[in-house]
């Protein structure tokens, strides 16, 4: 038997933070998912100690200051498209610069540096794989879901879908579909 | 079925009014028998009464003759008066004794006569004295004077006793007269009525026989019909039958059977041993084995053997056999036995070319492949190298070789539209499963969208009709509206914005052209129309066929398979497309799917 | 991420695609480090190598002698330990079903290899952008397909 699990990474990484940093004994403040204020000068050893840790548990200390700023970008967007249903009434570009303090042209540039992707692509894909994990995890129809992410029409839909895959929404529920079967049969 | 049942219940209907008719003749027949008995038997005892009555009349007439002799001789004194008077008495007698006899079976008259005879010899008696008186002329004398008037008064009681006796008899014959007068009276009355009865019953039945007769004479021909046809049909259809009777154990063979055998019809006697004589020395076994079965089970699943004719030629027989129960409880088997051997041979033949189909559909696929995989590979390549030409080397090439390049370009270009159009018509095919229920205008966008580019080079507009859902192959239908699309973009007007309409609505199947029968009784019908150079009407049906293209291929960059895609496609879901065009002014494009 | 560069790995036989693949890699500007293998054999022993480094994302030419990009993609696919590996179908031409199938055995994305090196490069640098956008936005990886 295989049972389908979906867990939630960022408080997965949180505990993991919290307990690893707690058993060194560093005073921090966790601001934001992927940002830790420490509230002490910490010595190196603790430090490096605190890198090797991390590193076994896969994450990553980000040191450069760009890579921050769009990560905050990608958070922000991500909260954007999953979280919030009004968001899409003030423009994207609007929204960034307003909570990220920075004009949009910089973030915009600044972006596409670090990513290779515009951000405009990266909501088209942030909005896509929502698609599909609503595809994948609900019971609901294209039409449902076209309403749900706002799309004007499920044609709309259908047709970002597949310039963003390659693929049509219904091929992409039948392979899922025939994936999971595949694999119930082995087991 | 109908007739045949009412015929049985008819017959069993015509034997009860037998029984019944013949018991009626009986019954009427004793009645008559008494009737003219009891009439015979009052005819006897009018005759008894009148021979009584005679006898008795005689009787009184005797007495009467002795007495008038009497007084004749008592006045005349002469003795021949006396001569009936002596004959008289030897009447009386000889009447007395008939008279005894005729009425020995009534004691009454028995007694009477009795009486009679008493009073009579008395009388006698008192004649003789009388006369004796008379004789020696004693005429005055008290004794003479007494025995007369004595005399008298015994005549007079012996003609009483007579009358009394006569009356008597009068009176028996009377009341038997009255008994039997009532009985022959009802008699005729009787047989009146049982004859009427008889004549009705008579009447019916005669109907019935007469219906029952021409229904069994329309079954009859209708039999003799059938018969025909089935002898018809056994030569045609190369089948014969049999019968085997389970009780007697017995066969019978139609001729047709014979025929099969390759024999005279009935030219040897029906039976299991000479049928076997023919069968193929491989499958007597079988047959045989079978043959028991059926004996002992009484019936004969589908059965296959071979025969080998006189001539030597080998025939496949097949035979089917069912119990059948007549109404009379004979247990018999109907029996079919087909000769098959023509099936056969369809069939190998079919077996054969099927293995051919197969064997020729694998050369295909793997031409397929071949032209999917091997012609492309290099062409790809081809195309590969020289988009590195051109981005690497553009500054070492001459004008010349610039423009080479080009044509080398252009060239594997077109070879790519014709191995993928090719390979699109091969993979063209129907299959069940890949139908599903399909949002055809999403469809249509995803077709727009290749399009996408060339639309807004040439600023098309396209407009098209909400479409509902149907159940279709998904890629062939986007595939049907992406190459009716860039057709009408292709063979566009210099420059006039290429218009597509898209329009949908519905046919009835009777309004379909060229359509005579259809299972379907409605179609979706949907429209493509256009604005470009149209195309002489003349082609509309060419323009479908593989190759086939009315322009040459420097004016238009057509491979001639894109609309012979179509076509399979529309096919391929059961429908039809037809092309219109005019010259100059745009074509329509007209696809029906059946509305199931 | 331990590295700071994306490791792709292909397996094709044809010396002419190795040779396209390798220069595009070289022409995009994405930091990448690029393994070649000639056949699926030789690809798997690679693979099998205990603690050998794993690509991020492994090309699969589909019509290989030996063995083909099929039975790679299964053989990796009943692996756990090739589980993040994102794999990349690299073919000349398949038909539909072909290509549905091999995305039901596990690929991630189906590239029909294009007749202009442009084009290549685009279609290259686009796997690598979504790759690492998968790997870094903990985007849902089951759910990663996409046909180029």
């Amino acid at each position: 038997m295989k049972i389908f699990i979906k867990f939630d990474f960022t408080q997965f990484c949180s505990t993991i933070l919290d307990e690893k940093l707690d058993e060194l004994n560093i005073k921090y403040r966790m601001l934001n998912f992927g940002e830790i204020e420490f509230l002490e000068p910490v010595p190196p050893d603790k430090l490096k100690a605190f890198d090797a840790i991390l590193d076994t548990y896969g994450i990553e200390k980000i040191e450069n200051q760009k890579v921050i700023l769009v990560q905050k970008i990608k958070d922000t967007l991500i909260d954007m498209v999953f979280n919030t249903n009004d968001a899409i009434n003030v423009k994207s570009s609007v929204y960034l610069s307003d909570k990220l303090g920075h004009s949009y042209g910089y973030l915009s540039n600044l972006f596409s540096e670090v990513t290779y992707t515009s951000i405009e692509n990266f909501i088209i894909l942030q909005r896509i794989e929502y698609a599909k994990s609503l595809i994948t995890n609900t019971g609901l129809s294209l039409t449902e879901i076209a309403f749900r992410l706002q799309y004007s029409s499920v044609a709309h839909l259908s047709t970002q879908f597949k310039n963003t895959t390659g693929i049509t929404p219904t091929a992409f529920q039948r392979i899922i579909a025939k994936r999971r079967e595949l694999k119930n049969n082995k087991d | 079925m109908m007739p045949f049942k009412s015929i049985y219940y008819s017959e069993r209907f015509l034997k009860i009014i037998f029984g019944f008719s013949l018991f009626m003749v009986l019954v009427m027949g004793g009645i008559a028998y008494k009737h003219i008995r009891q009439l015979s038997r009052s005819t006897a005892d009018v005759q008894h009464n009148y021979e009584v009555h005679l006898e008795l009349e005689k009787l009184l007439s005797a007495l009467k003759d002795a007495e008038s002799g009497k007084r004749g001789f008592i006045i005349s004194r002469d003795s021949t008066f006396l001569e009936p008077l002596l004959l008289s008495s030897l009447e009386l007698d000889k009447n007395m004794e008939h008279l005894k006899f005729l009425t020995k079976d009534n004691p009454e008259q028995q007694k009477n006569i009795a009486e009679l005879k008493a009073k009579i010899v008395k009388s006698l008696d008192i004649f003789k004295k009388t006369l004796d008186l008379a004789a020696t002329d004693n005429l005055n004398s008290p004794e003479f004077i007494a025995g007369f008037r004595e005399g008298r008064q015994t005549m007079n009681s012996v003609r009483f006793k007579i009358i009394e006796m006569t009356t008597h008899e009068s009176d028996v014959l009377g009341t038997s007269k009255e008994k039997s007068s009532k009985n022959i009276s009802n008699t005729p009355m009787l047989l009146y009525y049982v004859l009427i009865l008889s004549l009705l019953i008579l009447l019916l039945t005669y109907l019935q026989n007469s219906k029952n007769l021409k229904v069994l004479k329309e079954k009859n021909e209708l039999l003799e019909t059938f018969k025909k046809s089935t002898t018809q049909s056994e030569i045609i259809s190369k089948h014969g039958n049999w019968i085997w009777h389970i009780e007697e154990n017995t066969f019978e063979y139609s001729d047709n059977l014979y025929r099969l055998l390759g024999e005279e019809p009935q030219s040897f006697e029906a039976n299991l041993a000479n049928y076997m004589d023919f069968v193929h020395p491989d499958d007597v076994d079988k047959l045989t084995e079978q043959v028991n079965k059926m004996m002992e089970n009484e019936d004969l699943p589908f059965i296959h053997y071979r025969i080998i004719q006189k001539n030597g030629s080998i025939k496949h027989f097949k035979a089917y056999g069912k119990l059948l129960i007549d109404s009379d409880g004979h247990k018999k088997i109907l029996g079919t036995t087909a000769d098959i051997t023509d099936e056969i041979e369809n069939y190998r033949l079919i077996e054969k070319r099927n293995l051919e189909l197969e064997r020729s559909n694998k050369e295909l696929s793997s031409f397929n492949y071949v032209a999917s995989h091997d012609l492309q590979e290099p062409l790809r390549k081809i195309q590969t190298f020289l988009s590195r030409l051109e981005e690497k080397e553009q500054d070492h090439l001459s004008n010349n070789g610039k423009v080479y390049i080009e044509r080398i370009k252009s060239s594997s270009t077109r070879m790519r539209s014709l191995i993928d159009d090719l390979l699109q018509f091969s993979r063209t095919n129907r299959s069940e499963e890949a139908l599903e229920d399909s949002n055809i205008n999403i469809l249509l966008e995803t077709a727009k969208h290749d399009l996408v580019e060339i639309i807004s080079d040439k600023r098309a507009r396209i407009s098209s009709d909400f479409i509902p859902s149907m159940k279709v192959i998904p890629f062939q239908i986007k595939q049907l509206f992406l190459n009716l699309m860039s057709n009408s973009l292709k063979y566009s007007r210099e420059l006039t914005a290429p218009v597509i309409t898209i329009t949908y609505s519905q046919t009835k199947a009777s309004d379909l052209p060229k359509i005579k029968y259809s299972k379907h009784n409605l179609y979706h019908t949907i429209t493509v129309k256009d604005n470009g150079i149209g195309f002489d009407q003349d082609y509309a049906e060419k323009i479908f066929i593989l190759f086939n293209r009315l322009h040459n291929k420097n004016e238009y960059s057509g491979t001639g398979i894109g609309l012979s895609i179509c076509k399979k496609i529309v096919e391929n879901h059961n429908g039809y497309i037809t092309a219109e065009g005019d010259i100059n002014n745009g074509s329509i494009f007209t696809i029906y799917l059946p509305l199931s | 991420m331990q590295e700071d560069y994306t490791y792709v790995v292909l397996a094709d036989d044809d010396e002419d695609d190795r040779l396209f693949f390798v220069e595009a890699f070289e022409e995009l500007k994405i930091q990448t480090r690029v393994d070649i293998y000639k056949d699926g054999v030789a690809l798997m022993d690679a693979l099998n190598v205990p603690d050998s480094v794993l690509p991020n994302i492994l090309f699969l030419d589909l019509n290989m002698p030996k063995k083909s990009g099929l039975e790679c993609l299964i053989e990796i696919k009943s692996n756990n330990r090739f589980k993040d590996i994102a794999i990349a179908i690299y073919s000349t031409s398949a038909s539909e079903e072909d290509i549905e199938n091999t995305f039901v055995q596990g690929a991630n994305i189906y590239i029909k290899k294009p007749s202009d090196f442009k084009i290549l490069k685009k279609i290259l640098s686009d796997v690598v952008t979504i790759n690492w956008q998968y790997h870094t936005n903990g985007l849902d990886k089951d759910n990663f397909l996409l046909r180029l």
